[in-house]
């Protein structure tokens, strides 16, 4: 196809929940630290958002090793939401990210409701943090269900969260380990998400058959990269076209991304962003040449804006 | 005083790196030579996360190549076991491996020419402690590939420097043998017998487990065999050890029981390499902590620890592993 449309013309601006994004390239949570360890290898404020890690109200040390595994086309994963804690990550990590000059989203994780909302109100008052998305695939200990898998807590939980995030766009990040997750979606918009992103890891799990062990010390872990990405395309064409749409609730799309066309795909299912989990531990700049790549194919179509893109799947 | 050889390392780059030789060094052992960019600083101790070349923009058929191995998705630490300028502005960087799984039979059928990606220097360095007049590298199995390196660099350092080396057997020894050397089987005279080592001018004792090369037993009990005729003041001796971590434990208590220098390159298993996943995580003691003890990252904190600091599965208190 040509077209005089060229890949410098290309405008791959989004508008996410209020955030402002350069490009719709962002980090996945949980594969990207706190922002300064990729940086001998890419220039950390050409990303459309960082997200951190996951931050917890005390520090956690996580499972024991081993801790992840590979698989094919993809890994498992049983980190343990292993963080500093919501003061550390205040003082040690938040001068770096406030240097980045581009959306920081804070993942935030907790036991209960209380602690989703006390350490999300607490990222909410520093400024160069621009969301707080919630990460709600960890058991609710005391009440025996997960959050991420009934609508009923989920919506209770985003409800109490809410009020306490008044500047960060709040973001729901679903879990792919229900029954219909159009539902979940729907609940947490009633609770008042901004944006959904999804998928997190689907659960997962893996047996050493010479000593008949599981082979990650957790027993059961969670399943990331290329493996996942037909569930994940799949999953955001449905909240898309179910939910998310009429709502007017974009989603940040991730699950298994390496390349452009992975992205073209997730835009043409609904999702407004991506993010890249697991393959930046293959090559750290997949970023950039995400966009490198996705300006050319755009160009190409003679596609002038990438929002021009979102949803476009026909069937 | 403990100051590393040469100055701090490079920062890590991602490089892409050119197959200059991959040759078989014994049964299940090839030592796999990359070309690539000049890296200013890297020292002894540090890795390489080493994978198959990264797919350009969308171009998402040619990670697969035309080779039939399956390739693996994430990449592997491996022990930098050499590394020299070449051609005035290149770099020359070994690594020896062991075909365990997916990813070295990956690099094992590796040709002339063929590239791989290298995300290099990773991970700290074998701290050399000035003063100590004799230094022992005590490895055993793919423990061997970053105490080559170590040798060559305190060789330049100037110190007795002896090798204590084990294996299963001698199928499984990746050293080049001079065949005009007899091997001692006592377990405390040092040959010249592995060039490798002899050319870093750096004896060597060999042990197996089963008898079939050197002193029968594996690499601890040689050292402490060697130790008891060595006539060495504890003060005076730092070890290094890499291998099984069954048997770097062994060499740490061996050490740490009559207060003897001892630096352990630990192994984890690694996603990122660099800092990000929490996946490689080592147990060390921390005073003054609710529990007595933390996790510290194999990749950027290690994989090189002082062996005290380091809490052994054995020695309970608690800690998960
Ligand atoms: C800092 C660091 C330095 C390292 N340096 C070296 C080095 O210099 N040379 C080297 O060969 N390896 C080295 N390793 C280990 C190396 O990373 C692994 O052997 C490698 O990841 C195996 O990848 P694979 O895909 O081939 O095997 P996988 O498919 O990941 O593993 C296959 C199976 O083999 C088992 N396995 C893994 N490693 C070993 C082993 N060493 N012996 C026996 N069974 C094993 C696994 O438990 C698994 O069951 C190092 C590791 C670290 C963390
Ligand atoms: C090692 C690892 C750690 C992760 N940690 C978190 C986390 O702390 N919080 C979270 O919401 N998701 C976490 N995730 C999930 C990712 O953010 C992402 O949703 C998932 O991996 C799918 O994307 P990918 O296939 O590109 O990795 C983690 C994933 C991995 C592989
Ligand atoms: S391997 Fe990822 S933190 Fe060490």
């Amino acid at each position: 196809m040509s077209s005089s449309l060229s890949p410098e013309g290309v405008d791959l601006s989004v508008q996410l929940a209020g955030m402002r994004l350069a490009n719709p390239v962002m980090t996945a949570s949980g594969t990207s630290g706190y922002g300064p360890e990729y940086a001998p290898f890419i220039d950390v404020s050409s990303l459309g958002a960082f997200v951190t890690k996951a931050v917890t109200a005390q520090e956690r040390k996580g499972n024991p090793q081993p801790r992840t595994v590979e698989t094919a086309a993809g890994m498992l994963n049983a980190i343990g939401l292993a963080n500093v804690g919501l003061e550390r990550f205040v003082t040690e990590k938040i001068p770096f990210l406030a240097t980045l000059g581009i959306p920081v989203i804070a993942n935030v994780a907790g036991h209960d409701p209380d602690e989703f909302a006390m350490v999300s109100a607490r990222l909410d008052e520093i400024p160069c943090i621009s969301g707080v998305e919630l990460n709600v695939s960890c058991p609710n200990v005391s009440g025996g269900l997960d959050y991420s898998t009934n609508a009923t807590q989920l919506e209770a939980l985003v409800t109490t969260v809410r009020p306490r995030v008044r500047r960060a766009a709040l973001i729901v990040k679903l879990s792919p380990n229900v029954t219909d997750i159009a539902e979940m979606a729907r609940a947490a918009v009633r609770g008042g998400a901004e944006a959904l992103s999804m998928i997190n890891t689907l659960s997962g799990m893996a047996i050493n058959v010479d000593t008949f062990r599981p082979l990650l010390a957790n027993v059961t872990g969670g399943l990331s990269g290329p493996a996942i990405k037909p569930v994940a395309i799949r999953m955001v064409h449905k909240v898309y076209s179910e939910v998310a749409r009429d709502a007017g609730v974009p989603i940040i799309g991730m699950g298994g991304i390496q390349n452009w066309r992975d992205v073209v795909e997730f835009h043409l299912a609904g999702a407004s962003a991506v993010a890249v989990g697991t393959n930046l531990f293959v090559d750290p700049t997949t970023p950039n040449t995400i966009c490198t790549g996705l300006r050319q194919f755009l160009a190409d179509k003679g596609i002038p804006r990438l929002t021009d893109l979102i949803g476009q799947l026909r069937t | 005083m403990t100051v590393t050889v040469g100055d701090s390392p490079s920062p890590p780059r991602m490089l892409v790196g050119c197959v200059i030789a991959n040759q078989a060094l014994c049964r299940e052992h090839f030592r796999l030579t990359l070309r690539t960019e000049a890296i200013e600083n890297a020292l002894p101790g540090q890795f390489v996360h080493l994978g198959p070349p990264s797919a350009d923009a969308g171009d998402d058929v040619s990670r697969k190549g035309t080779s039939f191995a399956p390739i693996p998705l994430l990449r592997r630490a491996f022990s930098i076991a050499g590394m020299r300028l070449v051609e005035g502005d290149r770099c020359d960087i070994d690594v020896i491996y062991r075909v365990v799984g997916t990813a070295t039979t990956w690099m094992a059928s590796l040709r002339p020419d063929d590239a791989a990606s290298m995300l290099v220097p990773l991970g700290n360095a074998f701290p050399v402690s000035k003063g100590k007049k004799y230094a022992w590298l005590v490895g055993g199995g793919v423990g061997l590939p970053p105490l080559l390196w170590l040798s060559e660099a305190l060789n330049r350092s100037s110190r007795s420097v002896t090798a204590i080396i084990g294996a299963r057997n001698r199928d499984l020894l990746a050293l080049t043998f001079d065949e005009s050397v007899e091997i001692p089987v006592d377990g405390y005279s040092a040959s010249r017998v592995s060039a490798e080592f002899a050319a870093n001018d750096t004896p060597v004792i060999l042990s197996s487990d089963d008898g079939s090369v050197g002193f029968r037993g594996h690499a601890a009990a040689a050292l402490e065999t060697y130790y008891s005729r060595a006539g060495v003041a504890a003060g005076d001796l730092v070890v290094y050890t890499c291998g099984p971590e069954l048997l770097m434990r062994a060499v740490a208590r061996f050490c740490l029981d009559r207060s003897i220098e001892c630096h352990v390159c630990m192994e984890r298993a690694m996603a990122c390499g660099t800092g990000t996943c929490q996946s490689c995580v080592v147990a060390v003691h921390e005073a003054g902590s609710p529990d007595g003890w933390r996790y510290e990252l194999c990749c950027t904190q290690g994989p090189v620890f002082e062996a005290g600091r380091i809490v052994w599965p054995d020695s309970g208190g608690g800690v998960q592993h």
